[in-house]
């Protein structure tokens, strides 16, 4: 690097070696490195030409833009700002974006709704949900957004009926939870604000005897002062 | 070429080889041109070798870190509650929700893929590149486009790229050569180790000393060597030899992060070794022979290219020792162990000469024969005697070699 040139020296392992060993004095005795012949099949990919830009979409090829990578844009973008922007709180909900073997894909058919094998219900679905019924029911943008909407708010109410009866046929036979994170949190926050209140009383007298005491000198009339003192001290 | 150990002085534990591993030299797939000289040249001890038998050499110090979890131990002591726990545990398995998909954290490192599909680059986050701010225009060729801020990585090249350097490292192991896996940041140690364990090669997951290649004899010159046969077995009786050895350099390197490891980069291209490295957008691959362009931020991402690489290294090495064992091997000797075997026979024949003279005076021998002079050092034995001090001048050189000379690259 540097001196704004390429280096391009790793890449020409191979002839430099090759080189040497074919020059004016070759030495035969010399055994070539272990990856010479590797090498000599395998040669390294072209990497210092700079060929134009793989381009999407439909923007026009202007001059400036032969070799400038294009923005890559996909019809659920939109979809997928405006639900999250009429739903900010399903932002808030925990969700898995790992794949495991990138197949996942393969187990999705938004044709049958909502609920799919290997993901959670989350706006993803309503967005993908969307797309499919605006490309394969014939249905305009708002028109699928307000059936696949619907449909989640519906499999949302589900999911949370489900979870309450499961939490009452549990209690039923015999199961109990004990407090929930808000309580725990709302206990120490007590507790704190507790002992901040034993302090501040603590504090409060301190200071009301401190104040006190402070007032203790005034109270008593002093001795009359000497005549001489008298002038000296005006 | 002989190889010196691989195991840097500064960090032995970081550097220390996997396994066995042959060193060699260049290849000659038939075996038409047996060594005249390595027959009967080895010292007596030395066990006995095919007639091609060529001789390399490796040190190999005991393995210190292993990406394989060890077997649980027996535990002596039990709490009373734990049989019982057990028990319940296996009656009412059966019950409650079953889960069906899994994810093992550890599955892509034990089992590496032998090829790297779209998908699973994808699902690995091999597309994603750094800010297009950051971008160094000569990886143009490799993106796809930008979104979201970032570059994205097109994983048909990505695929094409690591398909290709797959190829480079199973061919290098399939003609003996050392390879050494490189990966310097937090998370990438067993990812090394285990490509290194596949491949037979060698791991470095902490600092580069600067200078392991190009001061090498400084750095490397005191820690032992070995010389290894066609079928990776130590052989003996190089003792005297490998004294003289200069340390050993790999013959590939795979780097899992160019952008930290420069100095190694340019040592490596100091000294023609070929190299590849994972290049993000944000790289120059003119640091590397071989790119591989993808994420090299994610582990994962590593982990798939690491294992892809070993599983290549192995399939190398395996189809190099079943070679072997058909008589057929990759590489040649190098160079100072031929001229040693060399000297050896020469010895060892004047040696025989001298006892067979002897005995024949000792029997009553009539005269001499073909006018040798007894005392005097007919033409064989001058030879050897001159190789002898040829190599004594070499060796007070202090293992320097001129500049035309570099065989050991």
């Amino acid at each position: 690097m540097g001196r704004g040139g390429r280096n391009v020296r790793a890449k020409r392992v191979f002839q430099a070696v090759a080189k040497s060993f074919a020059g004016p004095f070759p030495n035969k005795n010399l055994p070539p490195p272990a990856w010479f012949k590797a090498l000599e099949s395998i040669p390294p990919s072209e990497v210092l030409t700079r060929p134009v830009a793989i381009r999407h979409g439909s923007a026009p090829l202007k001059k400036g833009n032969f070799y400038k990578p294009s923005r890559l844009a996909y019809p659920e973008d939109q979809l997928r700002k405006e639900f999250y922007k009429d739903h900010p709180w399903e932002l808030a909900r925990p969700r898995i974006i790992m794949e495991m073997d990138g197949e996942d894909w393969r187990y999705l058919d938004w044709s049958k709704g909502l609920k799919q094998q290997r993901m959670a219900l989350c706006g993803e679905s309503v967005v993908q949900r969307q797309l499919w019924l605006m490309n394969h029911a014939g249905m305009s943008k708002q028109q699928a957004y307000d059936k696949a909407r619907k449909e989640f708010y519906a499999l949302r109410q589900e999911e949370d009926v489900g979870r309450r009866v499961a939490i009452e046929e549990a209690r039923y036979v015999g199961a109990y939870f004990g407090k929930n994170q808000l309580q725990v949190g709302m206990e120490i926050e007590d507790q704190v604000y507790e002992q901040w209140k034993a302090w501040a009383q603590e504090e409060m007298v301190k200071s009301e005897l401190k104040r006190s005491e402070a007032y203790t000198s005034f109270g008593e009339p002093d001795t009359q002062l000497e005549p001489e003192e008298e002038a000296v001290v005006s | 070429m002989i190889l010196r150990t691989a195991a840097v002085r500064h960090g032995r534990k970081a550097f220390s080889p996997s396994s066995l591993r042959s060193l060699t030299t260049q290849t000659t797939t038939t075996t038409e041109t047996p060594d005249a000289v390595s027959e009967g040249a080895l010292p007596p001890t030395a066990p006995p070798e095919p007639a091609n038998s060529i001789v390399s050499k490796v040190t190999r110090p005991p393995q210190r870190w292993s990406a394989k979890p060890r077997p649980d131990k027996t535990i002596k002591y039990m709490p009373a509650d734990w049989t019982r726990y057990k028990e319940q545990q296996a009656r009412t398995r059966s019950l409650g929700s079953r889960i069906e998909l899994l994810h093992v954290p550890g599955h892509l490192l034990k089992n590496p893929p032998a090829e790297a599909s779209l998908e699973m680059l994808m699902a690995n986050q091999a597309h994603m590149g750094h800010s297009t701010s950051l971008w160094n225009p000569a990886n143009s060729r490799y993106i796809c486009g930008v979104r979201e801020g970032i570059h994205i990585i097109s994983l048909e090249k990505t695929a094409e790229e690591l398909r290709r350097a797959a190829r480079v490292v199973e061919e290098v192991a399939y003609y003996g050569g050392i390879i050494l896996f490189v990966g310097t940041r937090p998370g990438q140690m067993p990812i090394v180790v285990r490509a290194a364990e596949l491949a037979k090669g060698y791991h470095l997951f902490s600092k580069w000393t600067p200078g392991t290649i190009t001061n090498r004899d400084q750095i490397l010159g005191s820690l032992p060597l070995m010389v290894v046969d066609e079928m990776d077995r130590e052989v003996d009786g190089f003792d005297k030899h490998l004294l003289d050895r200069r340390p050993v350099v790999p013959d590939l390197v795979v780097c899992l992060n160019p952008l930290e490891n420069y100095p190694m980069l340019r040592e490596c291209s100091q000294e023609n070794i070929p190299t590849i490295g994972v290049i993000d957008t944000n790289a120059d691959p003119g640091m590397v022979t071989y790119t591989i362009p993808a994420n090299d931020d994610s582990l994962r991402t590593a982990t798939v290219i690491a294992g892809v690489l070993g599983r290549a290294g192995q399939r190398g090495q395996q189809r190099r020792l079943k070679d072997a064992e058909l008589g057929e091997v990759t590489w040649r000797n190098p160079r100072e162990i031929q001229r040693f075997l060399e000297i050896q026979a020469l010895l060892k024949a004047a040696e025989d000469e001298a006892a067979a003279l002897k005995a024949e005076a000792e029997g009553g021998g009539s005269g001499s024969h073909k006018g040798d002079m007894p005392g005097v050092m007919n033409k064989e034995q001058l030879e050897a005697f001159q190789l002898l001090q040829d190599l004594e001048r070499e060796r007070r050189e202090g293992g320097r070699k001129r500049r035309g000379d570099e065989d050991d690259i």
